[in-house]
């Protein structure tokens, strides 16, 4: 991310960047049809246009407030790196606001705070986002200055080394000074041998020292391009006005290179691999990854309801057994990063102080094997087809949310439209469904388990 | 849609920068007219039962969604002296069986209709917040209910709950240290005011506090009249109006008034609180003094200089820290406004070696600011970020359960919210100097907090005043 600190105590799990993709909010409905508002209806204003250059543009209009959220989805992410530049996407992520050869370094923030809008962005495995936030007044002003940053970015070799140093702070705080991010990293980079998600979004610190400029100009005249983006407009604005504007803007930017797809396929694990990290600190951390399935896969609801039966609440399965009952951790989350490619799903737990990750690790083995025995109950079931069914609805409540659900769908499921048929799709999984896909996704073979053990620190401190 | 046709090969990767694409003068938006710049309160209907309990209702149907957001007055500022926490358990507690229904039965009630239901102590209440699907409402308003008039306080729960806090703090120490930072801070600056109190507690104050401690306080300090219960979204008025006040309708008074809470006092002079974290990567950094209240009447003017200070990318801390020196990821400044004067903190983070570094700048940023105070181009930029950015913290209904609640809390009029925007642009020059003098901290008197390897970056610290250390894994925010 370019900005924003987490500074939840509760937020013990998951890691920014290392985990992969966002949190994808997106986990479709089963009750709408029981509602007044039909969810299937409210995209009915959405209009879409490809331009002559490749770029996608898809603009929902919503005039609750006067503002609105446009996101830029690149489609780069640390899946399209190798060796000796991993890092690259994201440090993209940072020189995008670093200056054009017509905006000076400072002017794309000054410009767009100075008219009412703020901005992010963040990288995951897949993709790149832009975000920007802003009074419909600003919308010409934006898609120009982010047209301009899509084919005009500078390269001051003295703004690559400052940025370098913050995308390194990045990394320190996120990663380094973060016990369960520096553990993710780790079971990331052991579960895939092959395929580039081994790759830590952020970097290895060593490559995050030494791109060069020729590195980021290659990257950057690769997959900066308008074939590469799908715009994403939501709120007070209307289509045909957005369409104009993009034209003049983005049309006269050509399209880019055909790009390299990832080609290479995780060959199958065939044993289950482990690893142990020794860090300062005082709670054991276990993190328990399997191989899963990429994001389009057809499997994918049932893996979302699973993931919520299992670790989606206090009610949830692995929350009862392994937190409330046996007490063997304090904290149990799961997570399923979903890719272009099928990406890992993981199980992640934070231990007491002194807690024993192999009684932890015993006691989930055993929930795991009553699963694949028994699979869920038709109350789990509805329980999580309810909840699933809420954040929909939450999700579509700002346009924040509607631009990251229709680009998520758009780019990551291949057509916004799946977004509005996704409810029915979660409606038809049935039990077995969830018990088919927990059976093909936790094969002991295909596991990786990583320990964190903490060593106690020195304290060097004494009074004053 | 257009057919996608080739218009131009791909660009060389030869070394110059940018594609022939030709620039455009930067467009320069129009100004927002007069009726634009105000957020628009939504209808609302305010009641008190004959309990004292208020009620507001927000209905609006475009999302079958329901929110409520419940306060009651009190919070983490009526912890026992040493007892920190003792709200915050409290709180916890509510939403882990009520009523009929035990710890599962009720996160499966929850959960099971899709909704949310989270009870949490602030400073100085509690809050439980909620959404539900539109046809749950009676649901949501029948467990809030149980969770608030009817908590169970299990002794397991209370034993698991309070276990689990404590890890999850020494837990943080390990992973978010930053998230510490004003645990540690607000204790040394509001010494001897409540507002020095863990909102979490600590884990040495967790330890001492038994079921039968947060039985008491929560018998003594809940009660109709000192609750707001704001519900907004899709329901029927009518008939919540109904379903509260049978519900709700019993909850008796609190049995004791609530005492004033004093103002506190600003510090002179710097301190620096060293908080050991050996091997740490980096040093995170938080400076404070004491500010202004949400009663603050240059409000407007405050929210333009300390966006303007530390508020947004573009603001001053960062440009200068980030941008230009390349020391942090991230600097800002806020203020915290309560009942009374909260504090104003600046925080940032750095890498180990350059921690003495950034420090400095920061103090030189804030003497700068201090003296130079805005010219008038940043201050159309800060007031107009404001403009821009203040409708999307009122979008959902739960975005105005929360509004609303505050409103009532601190007794502020709709017109807070519903004029902010004319009164930013009403702001001038004058009243942001006076701001400026007023309320943000002179860089001499300032409490500091630092987290990170005291052996390598204690004696660079020295110069900025008297240091005191203590280690991070203490299991206490204030050194012995």
């Amino acid at each position: 991310m370019r900005t924003g600190v987490g500074f939840g105590v509760l937020a013990l799990l998951g890691s920014a960047l290392s985990g992969a993709t966002q949190p994808v909010a997106v986990r479709p409905a089963a009750a709408a049809a029981t509602t007044a508002v039909s969810f299937a209806a409210t995209g009915q204003s959405i209009q879409t246009r490809t331009l002559a250059n490749g770029l996608q543009v898809i603009v929902w209009p919503d005039h609750n407030i006067p503002s609105v959220a446009l996101f830029n989805w690149v489609h780069v992410g640390s899946r399209n790196e190798g060796t000796g530049t991993t890092g690259l996407a994201h440090f993209f992520e940072h020189m995008m606001f670093n200056g054009t050869t017509t905006h000076a370094r400072g002017e794309f923030d000054r410009l767009i705070e100075s008219n009412g809008g703020s901005n992010n962005a963040f990288t995951s495995q897949d993709v790149t986002v832009y975000q920007d936030w802003f009074p419909r007044s600003a919308l010409e002003l934006v898609l120009q200055l982010e047209s301009d940053r899509l084919a005009n970015l500078a390269f001051a070799p003295q703004v690559v080394e400052k940025e370098r140093e913050v995308v390194y702070s990045e990394r320190r705080l996120r990663v380094e000074d973060s016990n369960p991010s520096f553990l993710a990293e780790q079971v990331q980079a052991t579960a895939f041998v092959a395929h580039p998600y081994r790759i830590p979004t952020i970097g290895w610190p060593s490559d995050i020292k030494a791109w060069t400029l020729a590195d980021l100009q290659n990257f950057y005249h690769t997959w900066y391009a308008p074939n590469q983006c799908t715009l994403v407009l939501v709120g007070d604005v209307e289509p045909e006005q957005v369409f104009a504007l993009v034209e003049k803007y983005y049309g006269p930017i050509p399209r880019g290179p055909a790009t390299a797809a990832v080609r290479t396929v995780e060959p199958e694990q065939s044993g289950e691999r482990r690893l142990v990290v020794e860090r300062s600190g005082q709670n054991p951390l276990v993190q328990v990854a399997w191989h899963a399935i990429s994001a389009d896969d057809p499997r994918a609801p049932a893996l979302n309801l699973l993931q919520t039966i299992l670790t989606g609440g206090d009610a949830a399965r692995l929350h009862r057994a392994l937190v409330e009952e046996r007490k063997l951790a304090v904290a149990v989350d799961s997570g399923w990063s979903e890719g272009f490619d099928p990406n890992i799903y993981s199980i992640y737990a934070t231990l007491p102080e002194g807690g024993s990750s192999e009684a932890f690790e015993q006691a989930l083995n055993a929930e795991l094997a009553k699963l694949l025995a028994s699979g869920v109950t038709a109350a789990e079931l509805s329980r999580a087809k309810h909840q699933v069914a809420a954040s929909f609805w939450r999700g579509v409540s700002t346009i924040d949310g509607k631009a990251r659900l229709l680009g998520e769908y758009a780019v990551m499921h291949g057509d916004y439209r799946k977004l509005f048929t996704a409810p029915d799709a979660y409606e038809r999984v049935t039990a077995a469904d969830v018990l088919a896909v927990a059976r093909d996704v936790f094969k002991p073979e295909h596991r990786t388990v990583g320990v964190l053990l903490p060593r106690a620190a020195t304290a060097t401190g004494g009074e004053h | 849609m257009l057919a996608a046709t080739i218009l131009a090969g791909g660009v060389g990767g030869s070394g110059g920068a940018g594609t022939a694409v030709p620039a455009h003068a930067t467009v320069t938006p129009a100004a927002p007219a007069a009726n634009h710049v105000n957020v628009k309160v939504p209808a609302n209907e305010r009641i008190t039962l004959p309990n004292g309990l208020r009620l507001i209702l927000v209905p609006r149907h475009d999302i079958p969604l329901v929110a409520f957001n419940l306060l009651l007055r009190g919070g983490a500022l009526l912890d026992p002296p040493g007892h920190d926490g003792t709200a915050a358990l409290a709180a916890d507690l509510l939403t882990h069986g009520a009523g009929s229904r035990d710890a599962f039965a009720f996160a499966d009630a929850v959960e099971g209709a899709g909704g949310n239901l989270d009870a949490a102590a602030r400073a100085e209440f509690i809050q439980v917040q909620g959404q539900f699907l539109a046809h749950d409402s009676r649901l949501m308003l029948e467990l809030l209910a149980d969770a608030v008039l009817r908590p169970r306080f299990d002794a397991d729960e209370f034993d698991k709950l309070r276990e689990r806090r404590i890890e999850e703090i020494k837990a943080a120490r390990d992973s978010q240290p930053q998230a510490l930072l004003g645990n540690y801070g607000r204790a040394l600056l509001f010494a001897g005011h409540p507002y020095a109190d863990a909102v979490s507690g600590s884990e040495a104050s967790l330890a001492r506090l038994t079921r039968a401690d947060v039985t008491r306080f929560y018998a003594a300090q809940s009660g109709a009249d000192r609750a707001i219960l704001v519900v907004a979204g899709d329901f029927d008025p009518a008939q919540v109006r109904r379903d509260v006040g049978a519900l709700f309708g019993a909850w008796p008074r609190a049995s004791t008034p609530l005492a004033p809470l004093p103002a506190p006092a600003r510090v002179h002079g710097r301190r620096l609180l060293l908080v050991d974290s050996p091997g740490s990567a980096q040093t995170y950094i938080w400076m404070a003094n004491v500010g202004v209240s949400r009663h603050y009447d240059l409000r407007p003017a405050l929210a333009v200089a300390n966006l303007a200070l530390g508020g947004s990318f573009g603001s001053l801390l960062n440009r200068e820290l980030r941008q230009k020196a390349g020391l942090t990821y991230d600097a800002s400044s806020r203020f915290t406004r309560g009942l009374v004067a909260g504090e104003f903190a600046i925080s940032t983070f750095t890498q180990t070696d350059k921690s003495a570094q950034a420090l400095q700048l920061a103090l030189t940023t804030l003497a700068g600011f201090k003296h130079d105070g805005l010219d008038a181009a940043a201050i159309d930029s800060a007031r107009n970020y404001l403009l821009g950015q203040y409708p999307l913290a009122f979008e959902t209904p739960f975005d105005w359960a929360v509004a609303l609640g505050d409103l009532d809390f601190y007794d502020l009029p709709e017109s807070y919210i519903g004029q902010f925007g004319s009164a930013l642009v009403a702001t001038d020059a004058a009243s942001i100097r006076q701001v400026i003098d007023g309320a943000f901290p002179s860089p001499d008197d300032l409490d500091i907090v630092l987290i990170g390897d005291a052996a390598k970056i204690r004696a660079s610290l020295e110069k900025f005043g008297p240091i005191t250390t203590m280690p991070l894994s203490a299991p206490e925010f204030v050194p012995h």
